[in-house]
């Protein structure tokens, strides 16, 4: 492509995206740099260019000299010059491989500026002028066009599903006409993961769910939201949608993931064009939700735990109590880490980052604050709710040869469910 | 110039040593000279020679006249109009009409490039007719007189910067002393009217040491004029503090306090009223109870009302504040607009 | 017309009418702007309850205090010495009072029977010199600092500049520095000042009002979500 069709691309895009949130937002900065002392990237780098702000420096610039009040005045008298290929290009790495969009930074902004949400923004433009790291772009076309990032195709799934119900003697429904609860996955549990696919299972049948996985409409996670390819993130969610209204579902299961919750929960209905026609719960929330009922009967895990808020599901989705209200009924000895919850440091593999292998060396060393934070704690085994986080710990947990292996939720709750065989 | 020296004239008035050396006292500290300077004052006055003095009156209310004539007993600070062989003043001089004016021309021929000019009054630029004495109008009497003089006194501030006159909308275009004569050394003597000893010191200085006193940017004698109002004001302690009268007559007034809040010019006004007084000594306008209009200042009549506080401004009117809000909405809103159009055409594209 | 007679006259007139126009233009230019509506299922429907994020937002949480105690107390003491200045310095509040004479008809006095209070000259005067020293220190730390230094702009040092000079000459003025005529100084404190009005709708000043704006936003958003505030 052009450079100059790159750059027109962009700023279209960064266009379309304005708005009056995003333009409060782009006016509010009083370039205090505070939203870096947030930022594991600075963390552990000291480099200033991480600060979370100026991830969004040609963002900002386009957005005064194209959109602002003042944009008639910037362009005639060039006070802010066009935004050039080369910043775009500069630009790229601090915009994929130095954000997880974990939104630290925006908890941090004594303005309150959102700027994690921004920078997914401001992705958009950036992958109209194709300028997004290689593996992104890759693993998008795939979800787009094969129905999974990862190779997880419906026919892939099915035979997924046909030997995992076989080999863990566990019903599990597909393509039922109707249901009351539609459960997803993501492709890192299908194809990395299939414990969960099968704890799935086994925690439905147990509550005696009508519920059922659609080959329509399975797969949870949303490149085109990460990429910033919001034509293929509505694609990706509508399928979900359609798939849902097709079972008639009352409720959508999104499975431990963490951008899955974002882009259906709370840009799902957006997506659609009107509110959704169920209700949209993270596996968490639903596990909680049966606990609170009592209907989860559970055997006590006698361990020290400790929690890994995922970014997308606590802090930005506000989950932020239902998976402790599971380990509380796990009967773990919970003993959170510092800072937890909303302040909880991210995993540093978020946002598509552990899918842009760029950004590895830069990833391992934000690890370090996960490894610190749980060794702090003295716990016996940490928990989490993401499948994206898990792989992250694991992949992290290889190089830096940690003897620390991350734990997830719905595999737990699964193992530990107490089966009356009658 | 008359042929008997000073000493001579004021002895011949009865003035006793001690009180002509009290005198010259006085003079030399208000001219803020060093006090050992005064046995040369004394000798040097003695010695002088009577000048003449020729005194113009223009766009005048005689207020200076009054001011610096007013003798409350037996002053220190009239013997110098004794001093000096004052040839024309209207108010004080026994004659009139053609006499009179033949006196002046006199005095000018024999004293010409020597005798001291004093200017009270603004100078009308308009209509000569505006302003006349004995038929001549005073731009070109001003001019006449102004050639032979040695030296220039502007005295109050009609003749130092245009004054009262002067003021919007100014209907005979006056003007000062300075804006017409330019090659003679003028001293503005400002105020409404001045304070006696001022002029005293300065003609003092004059007859003394054949010297103008050392003057500030607008031609005042520094001696005088180089410290403001509000740096000498004794009820600066309350300023100081923040105690200050709301009312004319309220609690705070009745105690005293700082008149900021009533329009005080005294931050803004140079003159030696906080110090010297008025009434030898008796009091000055913020003692009396009301604020410092500025009256030795240029355009004094003009700066805003005389009881509101230095520190408003003309800042406008609810009309230019509407008009203001009117353009402002208008632009946003259509800056808003075109940034809306932008995106549709984004979107549509 | 001396100088001291154009500051307070067209000087003011001027510099008052930029400020309503471009903080109209800037402000309206924004808010007018297109939002899309959110179809989403609030978690919490109260969403008018996020509003509190702009008091909250006004002090770190205790895990990020530790690289911003210094930016917020500096920050905290200029705005406070510089309000406390502005708004309860006698010539000041005798200005305002002046201004809604001329806009309303009346001032607080004559609309309630209560006098604006006020602080005497000396409190103002420390109170100024802290607001100084606060603003000095932040431009030091803006100049060394890694992260500050690198994300400035034009904007940060002239907004600086055209806050520090009005403190700076009004204590002058006060003080009547070095024996300057007074007038003088107070007609550049006047200007000073009139500078500060013609750049505000123009840079970072503006935060004054879009810092309402963009914290109430994301509270919205936020509490919505039920996501950590």
């Amino acid at each position: 492509m052009p450079d100059a069709e790159r750059v027109e691309r962009a700023m279209k895009s960064f266009v379309k995206d304005f708005g009056r949130t995003a333009a409060i937002y782009m006016e509010s900065c009083i370039h205090c740099g505070m939203c870096a002392e947030a930022c594991h990237f600075y963390e552990v780098t000291q480099d200033p260019k991480y600060t979370p702000i100026w991830k969004l420096e040609p963002f900002k610039q386009a957005y005064k000299r194209e959109y602002g009040p003042f944009a008639v005045v910037y362009r005639a008298l060039n006070l802010k010059p066009k935004v050039t290929v080369e910043r775009l290009q500069q630009w790229q790495q601090l915009i994929y491989d130095s954000c997880t969009v974990c939104g630290r930074c925006s908890l941090m902004c004594p303005m309150g500026i959102d700027i994690a949400a921004l920078v997914s923004q401001a992705r958009h433009g950036m992958y109209a002028a194709g300028l997004i790291p290689h593996e992104l772009w890759a693993v998008t076309e795939r979800a787009r066009l094969e129905g999974s990032p990862l190779g997880a195709t419906p026919k892939v799934f099915k035979d997924r599903l046909e030997w995992l119900a076989d080999d863990h003697e566990v019903e599990i429904p597909v393509d039922k006409g109707d249901a009351d609860v539609l459960c997803t996955m993501s492709s890192i549990e299908i194809m990395k993961y299939p414990d969960s696919v099968v704890a799935t299972a086994r925690i439905m049948n147990h509550l005696g769910v009508n519920w059922t996985f659609r080959l329509d409409g399975y797969e949870a996670t949303n490149f085109g939201l990460l990429a910033g390819n919001s034509a293929a993130q509505k694609q990706l969610t509508l399928k979900l949608i359609e798939a849902a209204v097709s079972c008639r579902a009352k409720t959508v299961i999104l499975p431990e993931c963490g951008h899955a919750y974002t882009a259906l929960r709370w840009m799902g209905a957006n997506m659609y064009g009107e509110p959704l026609p169920f209700k949209v719960q993270h596996i968490a929330e639903f596990l909680a939700e049966q606990a609170r009922a009592g209907r989860l009967k559970l055997k006590k895990l006698d361990k020290s735990v400790t929690f890994h808020d995922p970014c997308q599901v606590v802090r930005r989705g506000g989950a932020i109590e239902a998976p402790r209200e599971v380990l509380k009924a796990l009967g773990v000895e919970l003993r959170e880490m510092y800072p937890t919850r909303g302040t909880n440091w991210c995993c540093g593999g978020g946002g598509g980052v552990v899918a842009n292998h760029r950004a590895d060396e830069l990833r391992y060393k934000t690890f370090k604050i996960k490894m610190e934070q749980i060794e702090d704690t003295g716990a016996e085994m940490p928990v989490t709710t993401c499948a994206n986080c898990r792989q992250t710990f694991d992949d992290g947990q290889a190089h830096f040869k940690w003897d620390v292996k991350m734990h997830s939720l719905l595999e737990l709750v699964a193992d530990h469910l107490v089966e009356d065989d009658a | 110039m008359s042929s008997i020296t000073v000493g001579d004239f004021l002895r011949s008035r009865g003035v006793t040593r001690r009180d002509f050396l009290r005198f010259c006292t006085a003079t030399t500290v208000a001219l803020g000279l060093p006090a050992t300077m005064t046995p040369r004052v004394a000798a040097a006055l003695e010695q002088a020679r009577r000048p003449s003095v020729i005194w113009l009156p223009f766009q005048e209310c005689t207020g200076c006249t009054e001011s610096i004539t007013r003798a409350h007993g037996a002053t220190l600070e009239s013997l110098i109009f004794e001093a000096i062989s004052l040839d024309y003043q209207h108010t004080l001089q026994a004659a009139a009409g053609d006499a009179a004016e033949r006196v002046r021309e006199q005095a000018m021929k024999d004293n010409w490039g020597r005798y001291l000019l004093i200017v009270d009054g603004s100078i009308p630029t308009g209509n000569p007719g505006y302003s006349t004495i004995a038929g001549h109008d005073n731009l070109s009497m001003l001019r006449e007189a102004a050639d032979g003089a040695a030296a220039i006194v502007a005295l109050g501030s009609c003749a130092a910067f245009g004054g009262i006159p002067g003021a919007q909308p100014d209907p005979t275009g006056a003007v000062s002393v300075a804006d017409v004569i330019k090659d003679k050394p003028i001293v503005n003597v400002s105020g409404c009217p001045p304070i006696p000893v001022v002029i005293t010191a300065v003609l003092t200085q004059y007859v003394t040491f054949g010297t103008l006193p050392e003057l500030d940017a607008l031609g005042r004698p520094k001696a005088f004029y180089g410290q403001t109002i509000h740096d000498r004001c004794y009820r600066r302690p309350f300023y100081e503090r923040g105690q200050f009268a709301d009312s004319f007559d309220d609690e705070g007034a009745r105690l005293g306090w700082c008149l900021y809040k009533l329009g005080c010019r005294g931050p803004t006004t140079y003159n030696a009223c906080a110090t010297v007084k008025w009434n030898n000594g008796t009091s000055f306008p913020i003692e009396a109870g009301h604020g410092c209009i500025g009256c030795a200042e240029p355009g004094f009549w003009d700066n805003g009302g005389f009881y509101r506080p230095l520190s408003t401004g003309n800042w406008g009117s609810a009309r230019t504040v509407g008009a203001a809000i009117g353009v402002g909405a208008a632009l946003g809103v259509a800056s808003a607009a075109l940034a809306r159009k932008r995106q549709r055409d984004a979107e549509g594209a | 017309m001396t100088l001291l007679e154009f500051a307070r006259g067209p000087g003011l007139q001027w510099s008052i009418t930029i400020f309503i126009v471009g903080v109209l233009w800037r402000l309206l230019g924004i808010f007018l702007l297109r939002t899309k509506k959110d179809l989403s299922e609030p978690r919490n429907p109260a969403t008018w309850k996020g509003l509190r994020l702009i008091a909250l937002r006004s002090w770190p949480r205790r895990e990020f205090l530790g690289g911003t105690a210094f930016g917020e107390v500096m920050g905290y003491a200029f705005h406070i010495g510089f309000l406390l200045t502005l708004f309860f310095y006698v010539p000041h509040v005798l200005f305002f009072a002046d201004v809604s004479r001329g806009l309303i008809g009346t001032d607080l006095q004559g609309l309630t029977g209560f006098a604006w209070p006020t602080l005497p000259n000396g409190i103002v005067t420390l109170l100024a010199a802290i607001s100084i020293a606060a603003l000095v220190a932040v431009l030091i730390h803006r100049i060394v600092n890694p992260v500050k230094r690198l994300i400035s702009n034009f904007d940060d040092y002239f907004s600086w500049f055209v806050t520090v000079t009005p403190l700076v000459t009004g204590l002058a003025a006060f003080a009547h520095f070095a024996g300057w005529p007074y007038e003088r100084l107070l007609a550049y404190h006047l200007l000073s000042v009139e500078l500060l009005l013609v750049w505000f709708p123009f840079g970072k000043l503006m935060h004054a009002f879009t810092i309402f704006a963009a914290r109430g936003a994301t509270g919205l958003i936020f509490e919505r979500r039920g996501a950590s505030l």
